[in-house]
């Protein structure tokens, strides 16, 4: 429990930024007129904040299945390689323990786990630590959908809450860039990105992702080389 | 209104799609042996996708404006990136965020 609560502790000052988002999402499945009950099958099933509000609105306008599970999926694709990342510390775990790390996994999940990746000496530890990390997102971010559904969007918009998401991970990904290549592939992700900005559905994202990926492997292919 | 039938066959496909994504390298971690080099790889996934997902959301916060009017966020994104370089700490950096955004709009 110990790891567990750690995860709880580490992911708290992120919940911030989640709950002016969840408010919104909540806010969104009530203006497309959905049922509670719909929005919330939805955003348990699903659990992608920025996949669930753009599909939520296409739906809306009534377009194609196609066009809605393809910008559902292409902007929920990072997390494949979340997945990568996570799978080494999930080698050794029960299905449960696998299945849940999955259903659960998020940016904000994945960034505090990376964050804090020095911490543990055991997958077993991180995994605990993951977990603890995952259970306090998902019960923030349906109380936050839920608030957002039965009163609309509560958060103050003079306090600009939804900057807090951009803010943690920059806090989460700064311990993450432990040397030159990693800040060099960071760089380059930030100004590929503004240039596929953009790229329609949202595409940009990926595209860049995985132009940095590229890179980051030439420059492991050169740090061996040495 | 959005019809039942389209809102389900949507969320269906969109949460089996989204489940298969997550999981597909969690469902094969213990069948795969993952080498050091990928290993390696994998530590640099943060640095290729957190910029990608917060710079050109604070930088076009709102829309391609002209030099530095409307880039508030992307400046006090920037300064809180240096700032968290030196004192990592995950509270501090978002409170100092919140803060000097909220002091930028009121000047």
């Amino acid at each position: 429990m110990k790891h567990f609560n750690s995860g709880v502790r580490a992911v708290l000052p992120i919940i911030s930024g989640i709950i002016p988002f969840g408010a919104v999402m909540g806010s969104a499945f009530a203006e497309a007129r959905l049922s509670f009950w719909q929005a919330m099958l939805m955003n348990s099933t699903v659990y992608a904040g920025a996949a669930q509000l753009a599909t939520t609105e296409l739906m809306s306008m009534n377009a194609a299945i196609f066009v809605v599970v393809a910008t559902g999926l292409i902007i929920n694709l990072r997390f494949l390689l979340y997945s990568a990342a996570m799978s080494p510390y999930l080698q050794d775990a029960t299905p449960l323990v696998k299945f849940l790390c999955t259903f659960t996994l998020t940016d904000q999940s994945y960034a505090t786990m990376m964050g804090n990746q020095d911490k543990f000496e055991t997958n077993h530890e991180a995994t605990q630590f993951y977990l603890g990390t995952a259970a306090c997102m998902i019960l923030t971010w349906h109380a936050s959908v839920v608030a957002g559904f039965i009163f609309g969007n509560f958060a103050p918009a003079s306090l600009s809450l939804d900057y807090a998401i951009p803010l943690s991970f920059v806090a989460l990904l700064v311990p993450t860039l432990k040397t030159t290549n990693h800040k060099i592939v960071a760089v380059f992700s930030s100004l590929v990105s503004l240039m596929f900005y953009g790229l329609p559905l949202k595409t940009g994202l990926m595209v860049t992702s995985l132009l940095s990926i590229g890179l980051a492997w030439v420059l492991i292919r050169i740090k061996n080389k040495r | 209104m959005i019809d039942s039938n389209y809102f389900y066959l949507n969320v269906a496909i969109l949460s089996v799609g989204t489940l298969f994504i997550r999981g597909f390298f969690i469902a094969l971690s213990s069948k795969m042996k993952v080498s050091p080099q990928f290993k390696d790889l994998f530590t640099y996934i943060p640095a290729a996708i957190f910029p990608a997902l917060v710079i050109p959301a604070t930088f076009f916060y709102k829309g391609s404006v002209v030099w530095l009017y409307g880039k508030e966020r992307f400046i006090v994104l920037l300064v809180c990136g240096i700032i968290c370089y030196f004192y990592r700490s995950t509270l501090f950096v978002i409170s100092l965020g919140l803060i000097l955004l909220y002091l930028v709009g009121v000047i």
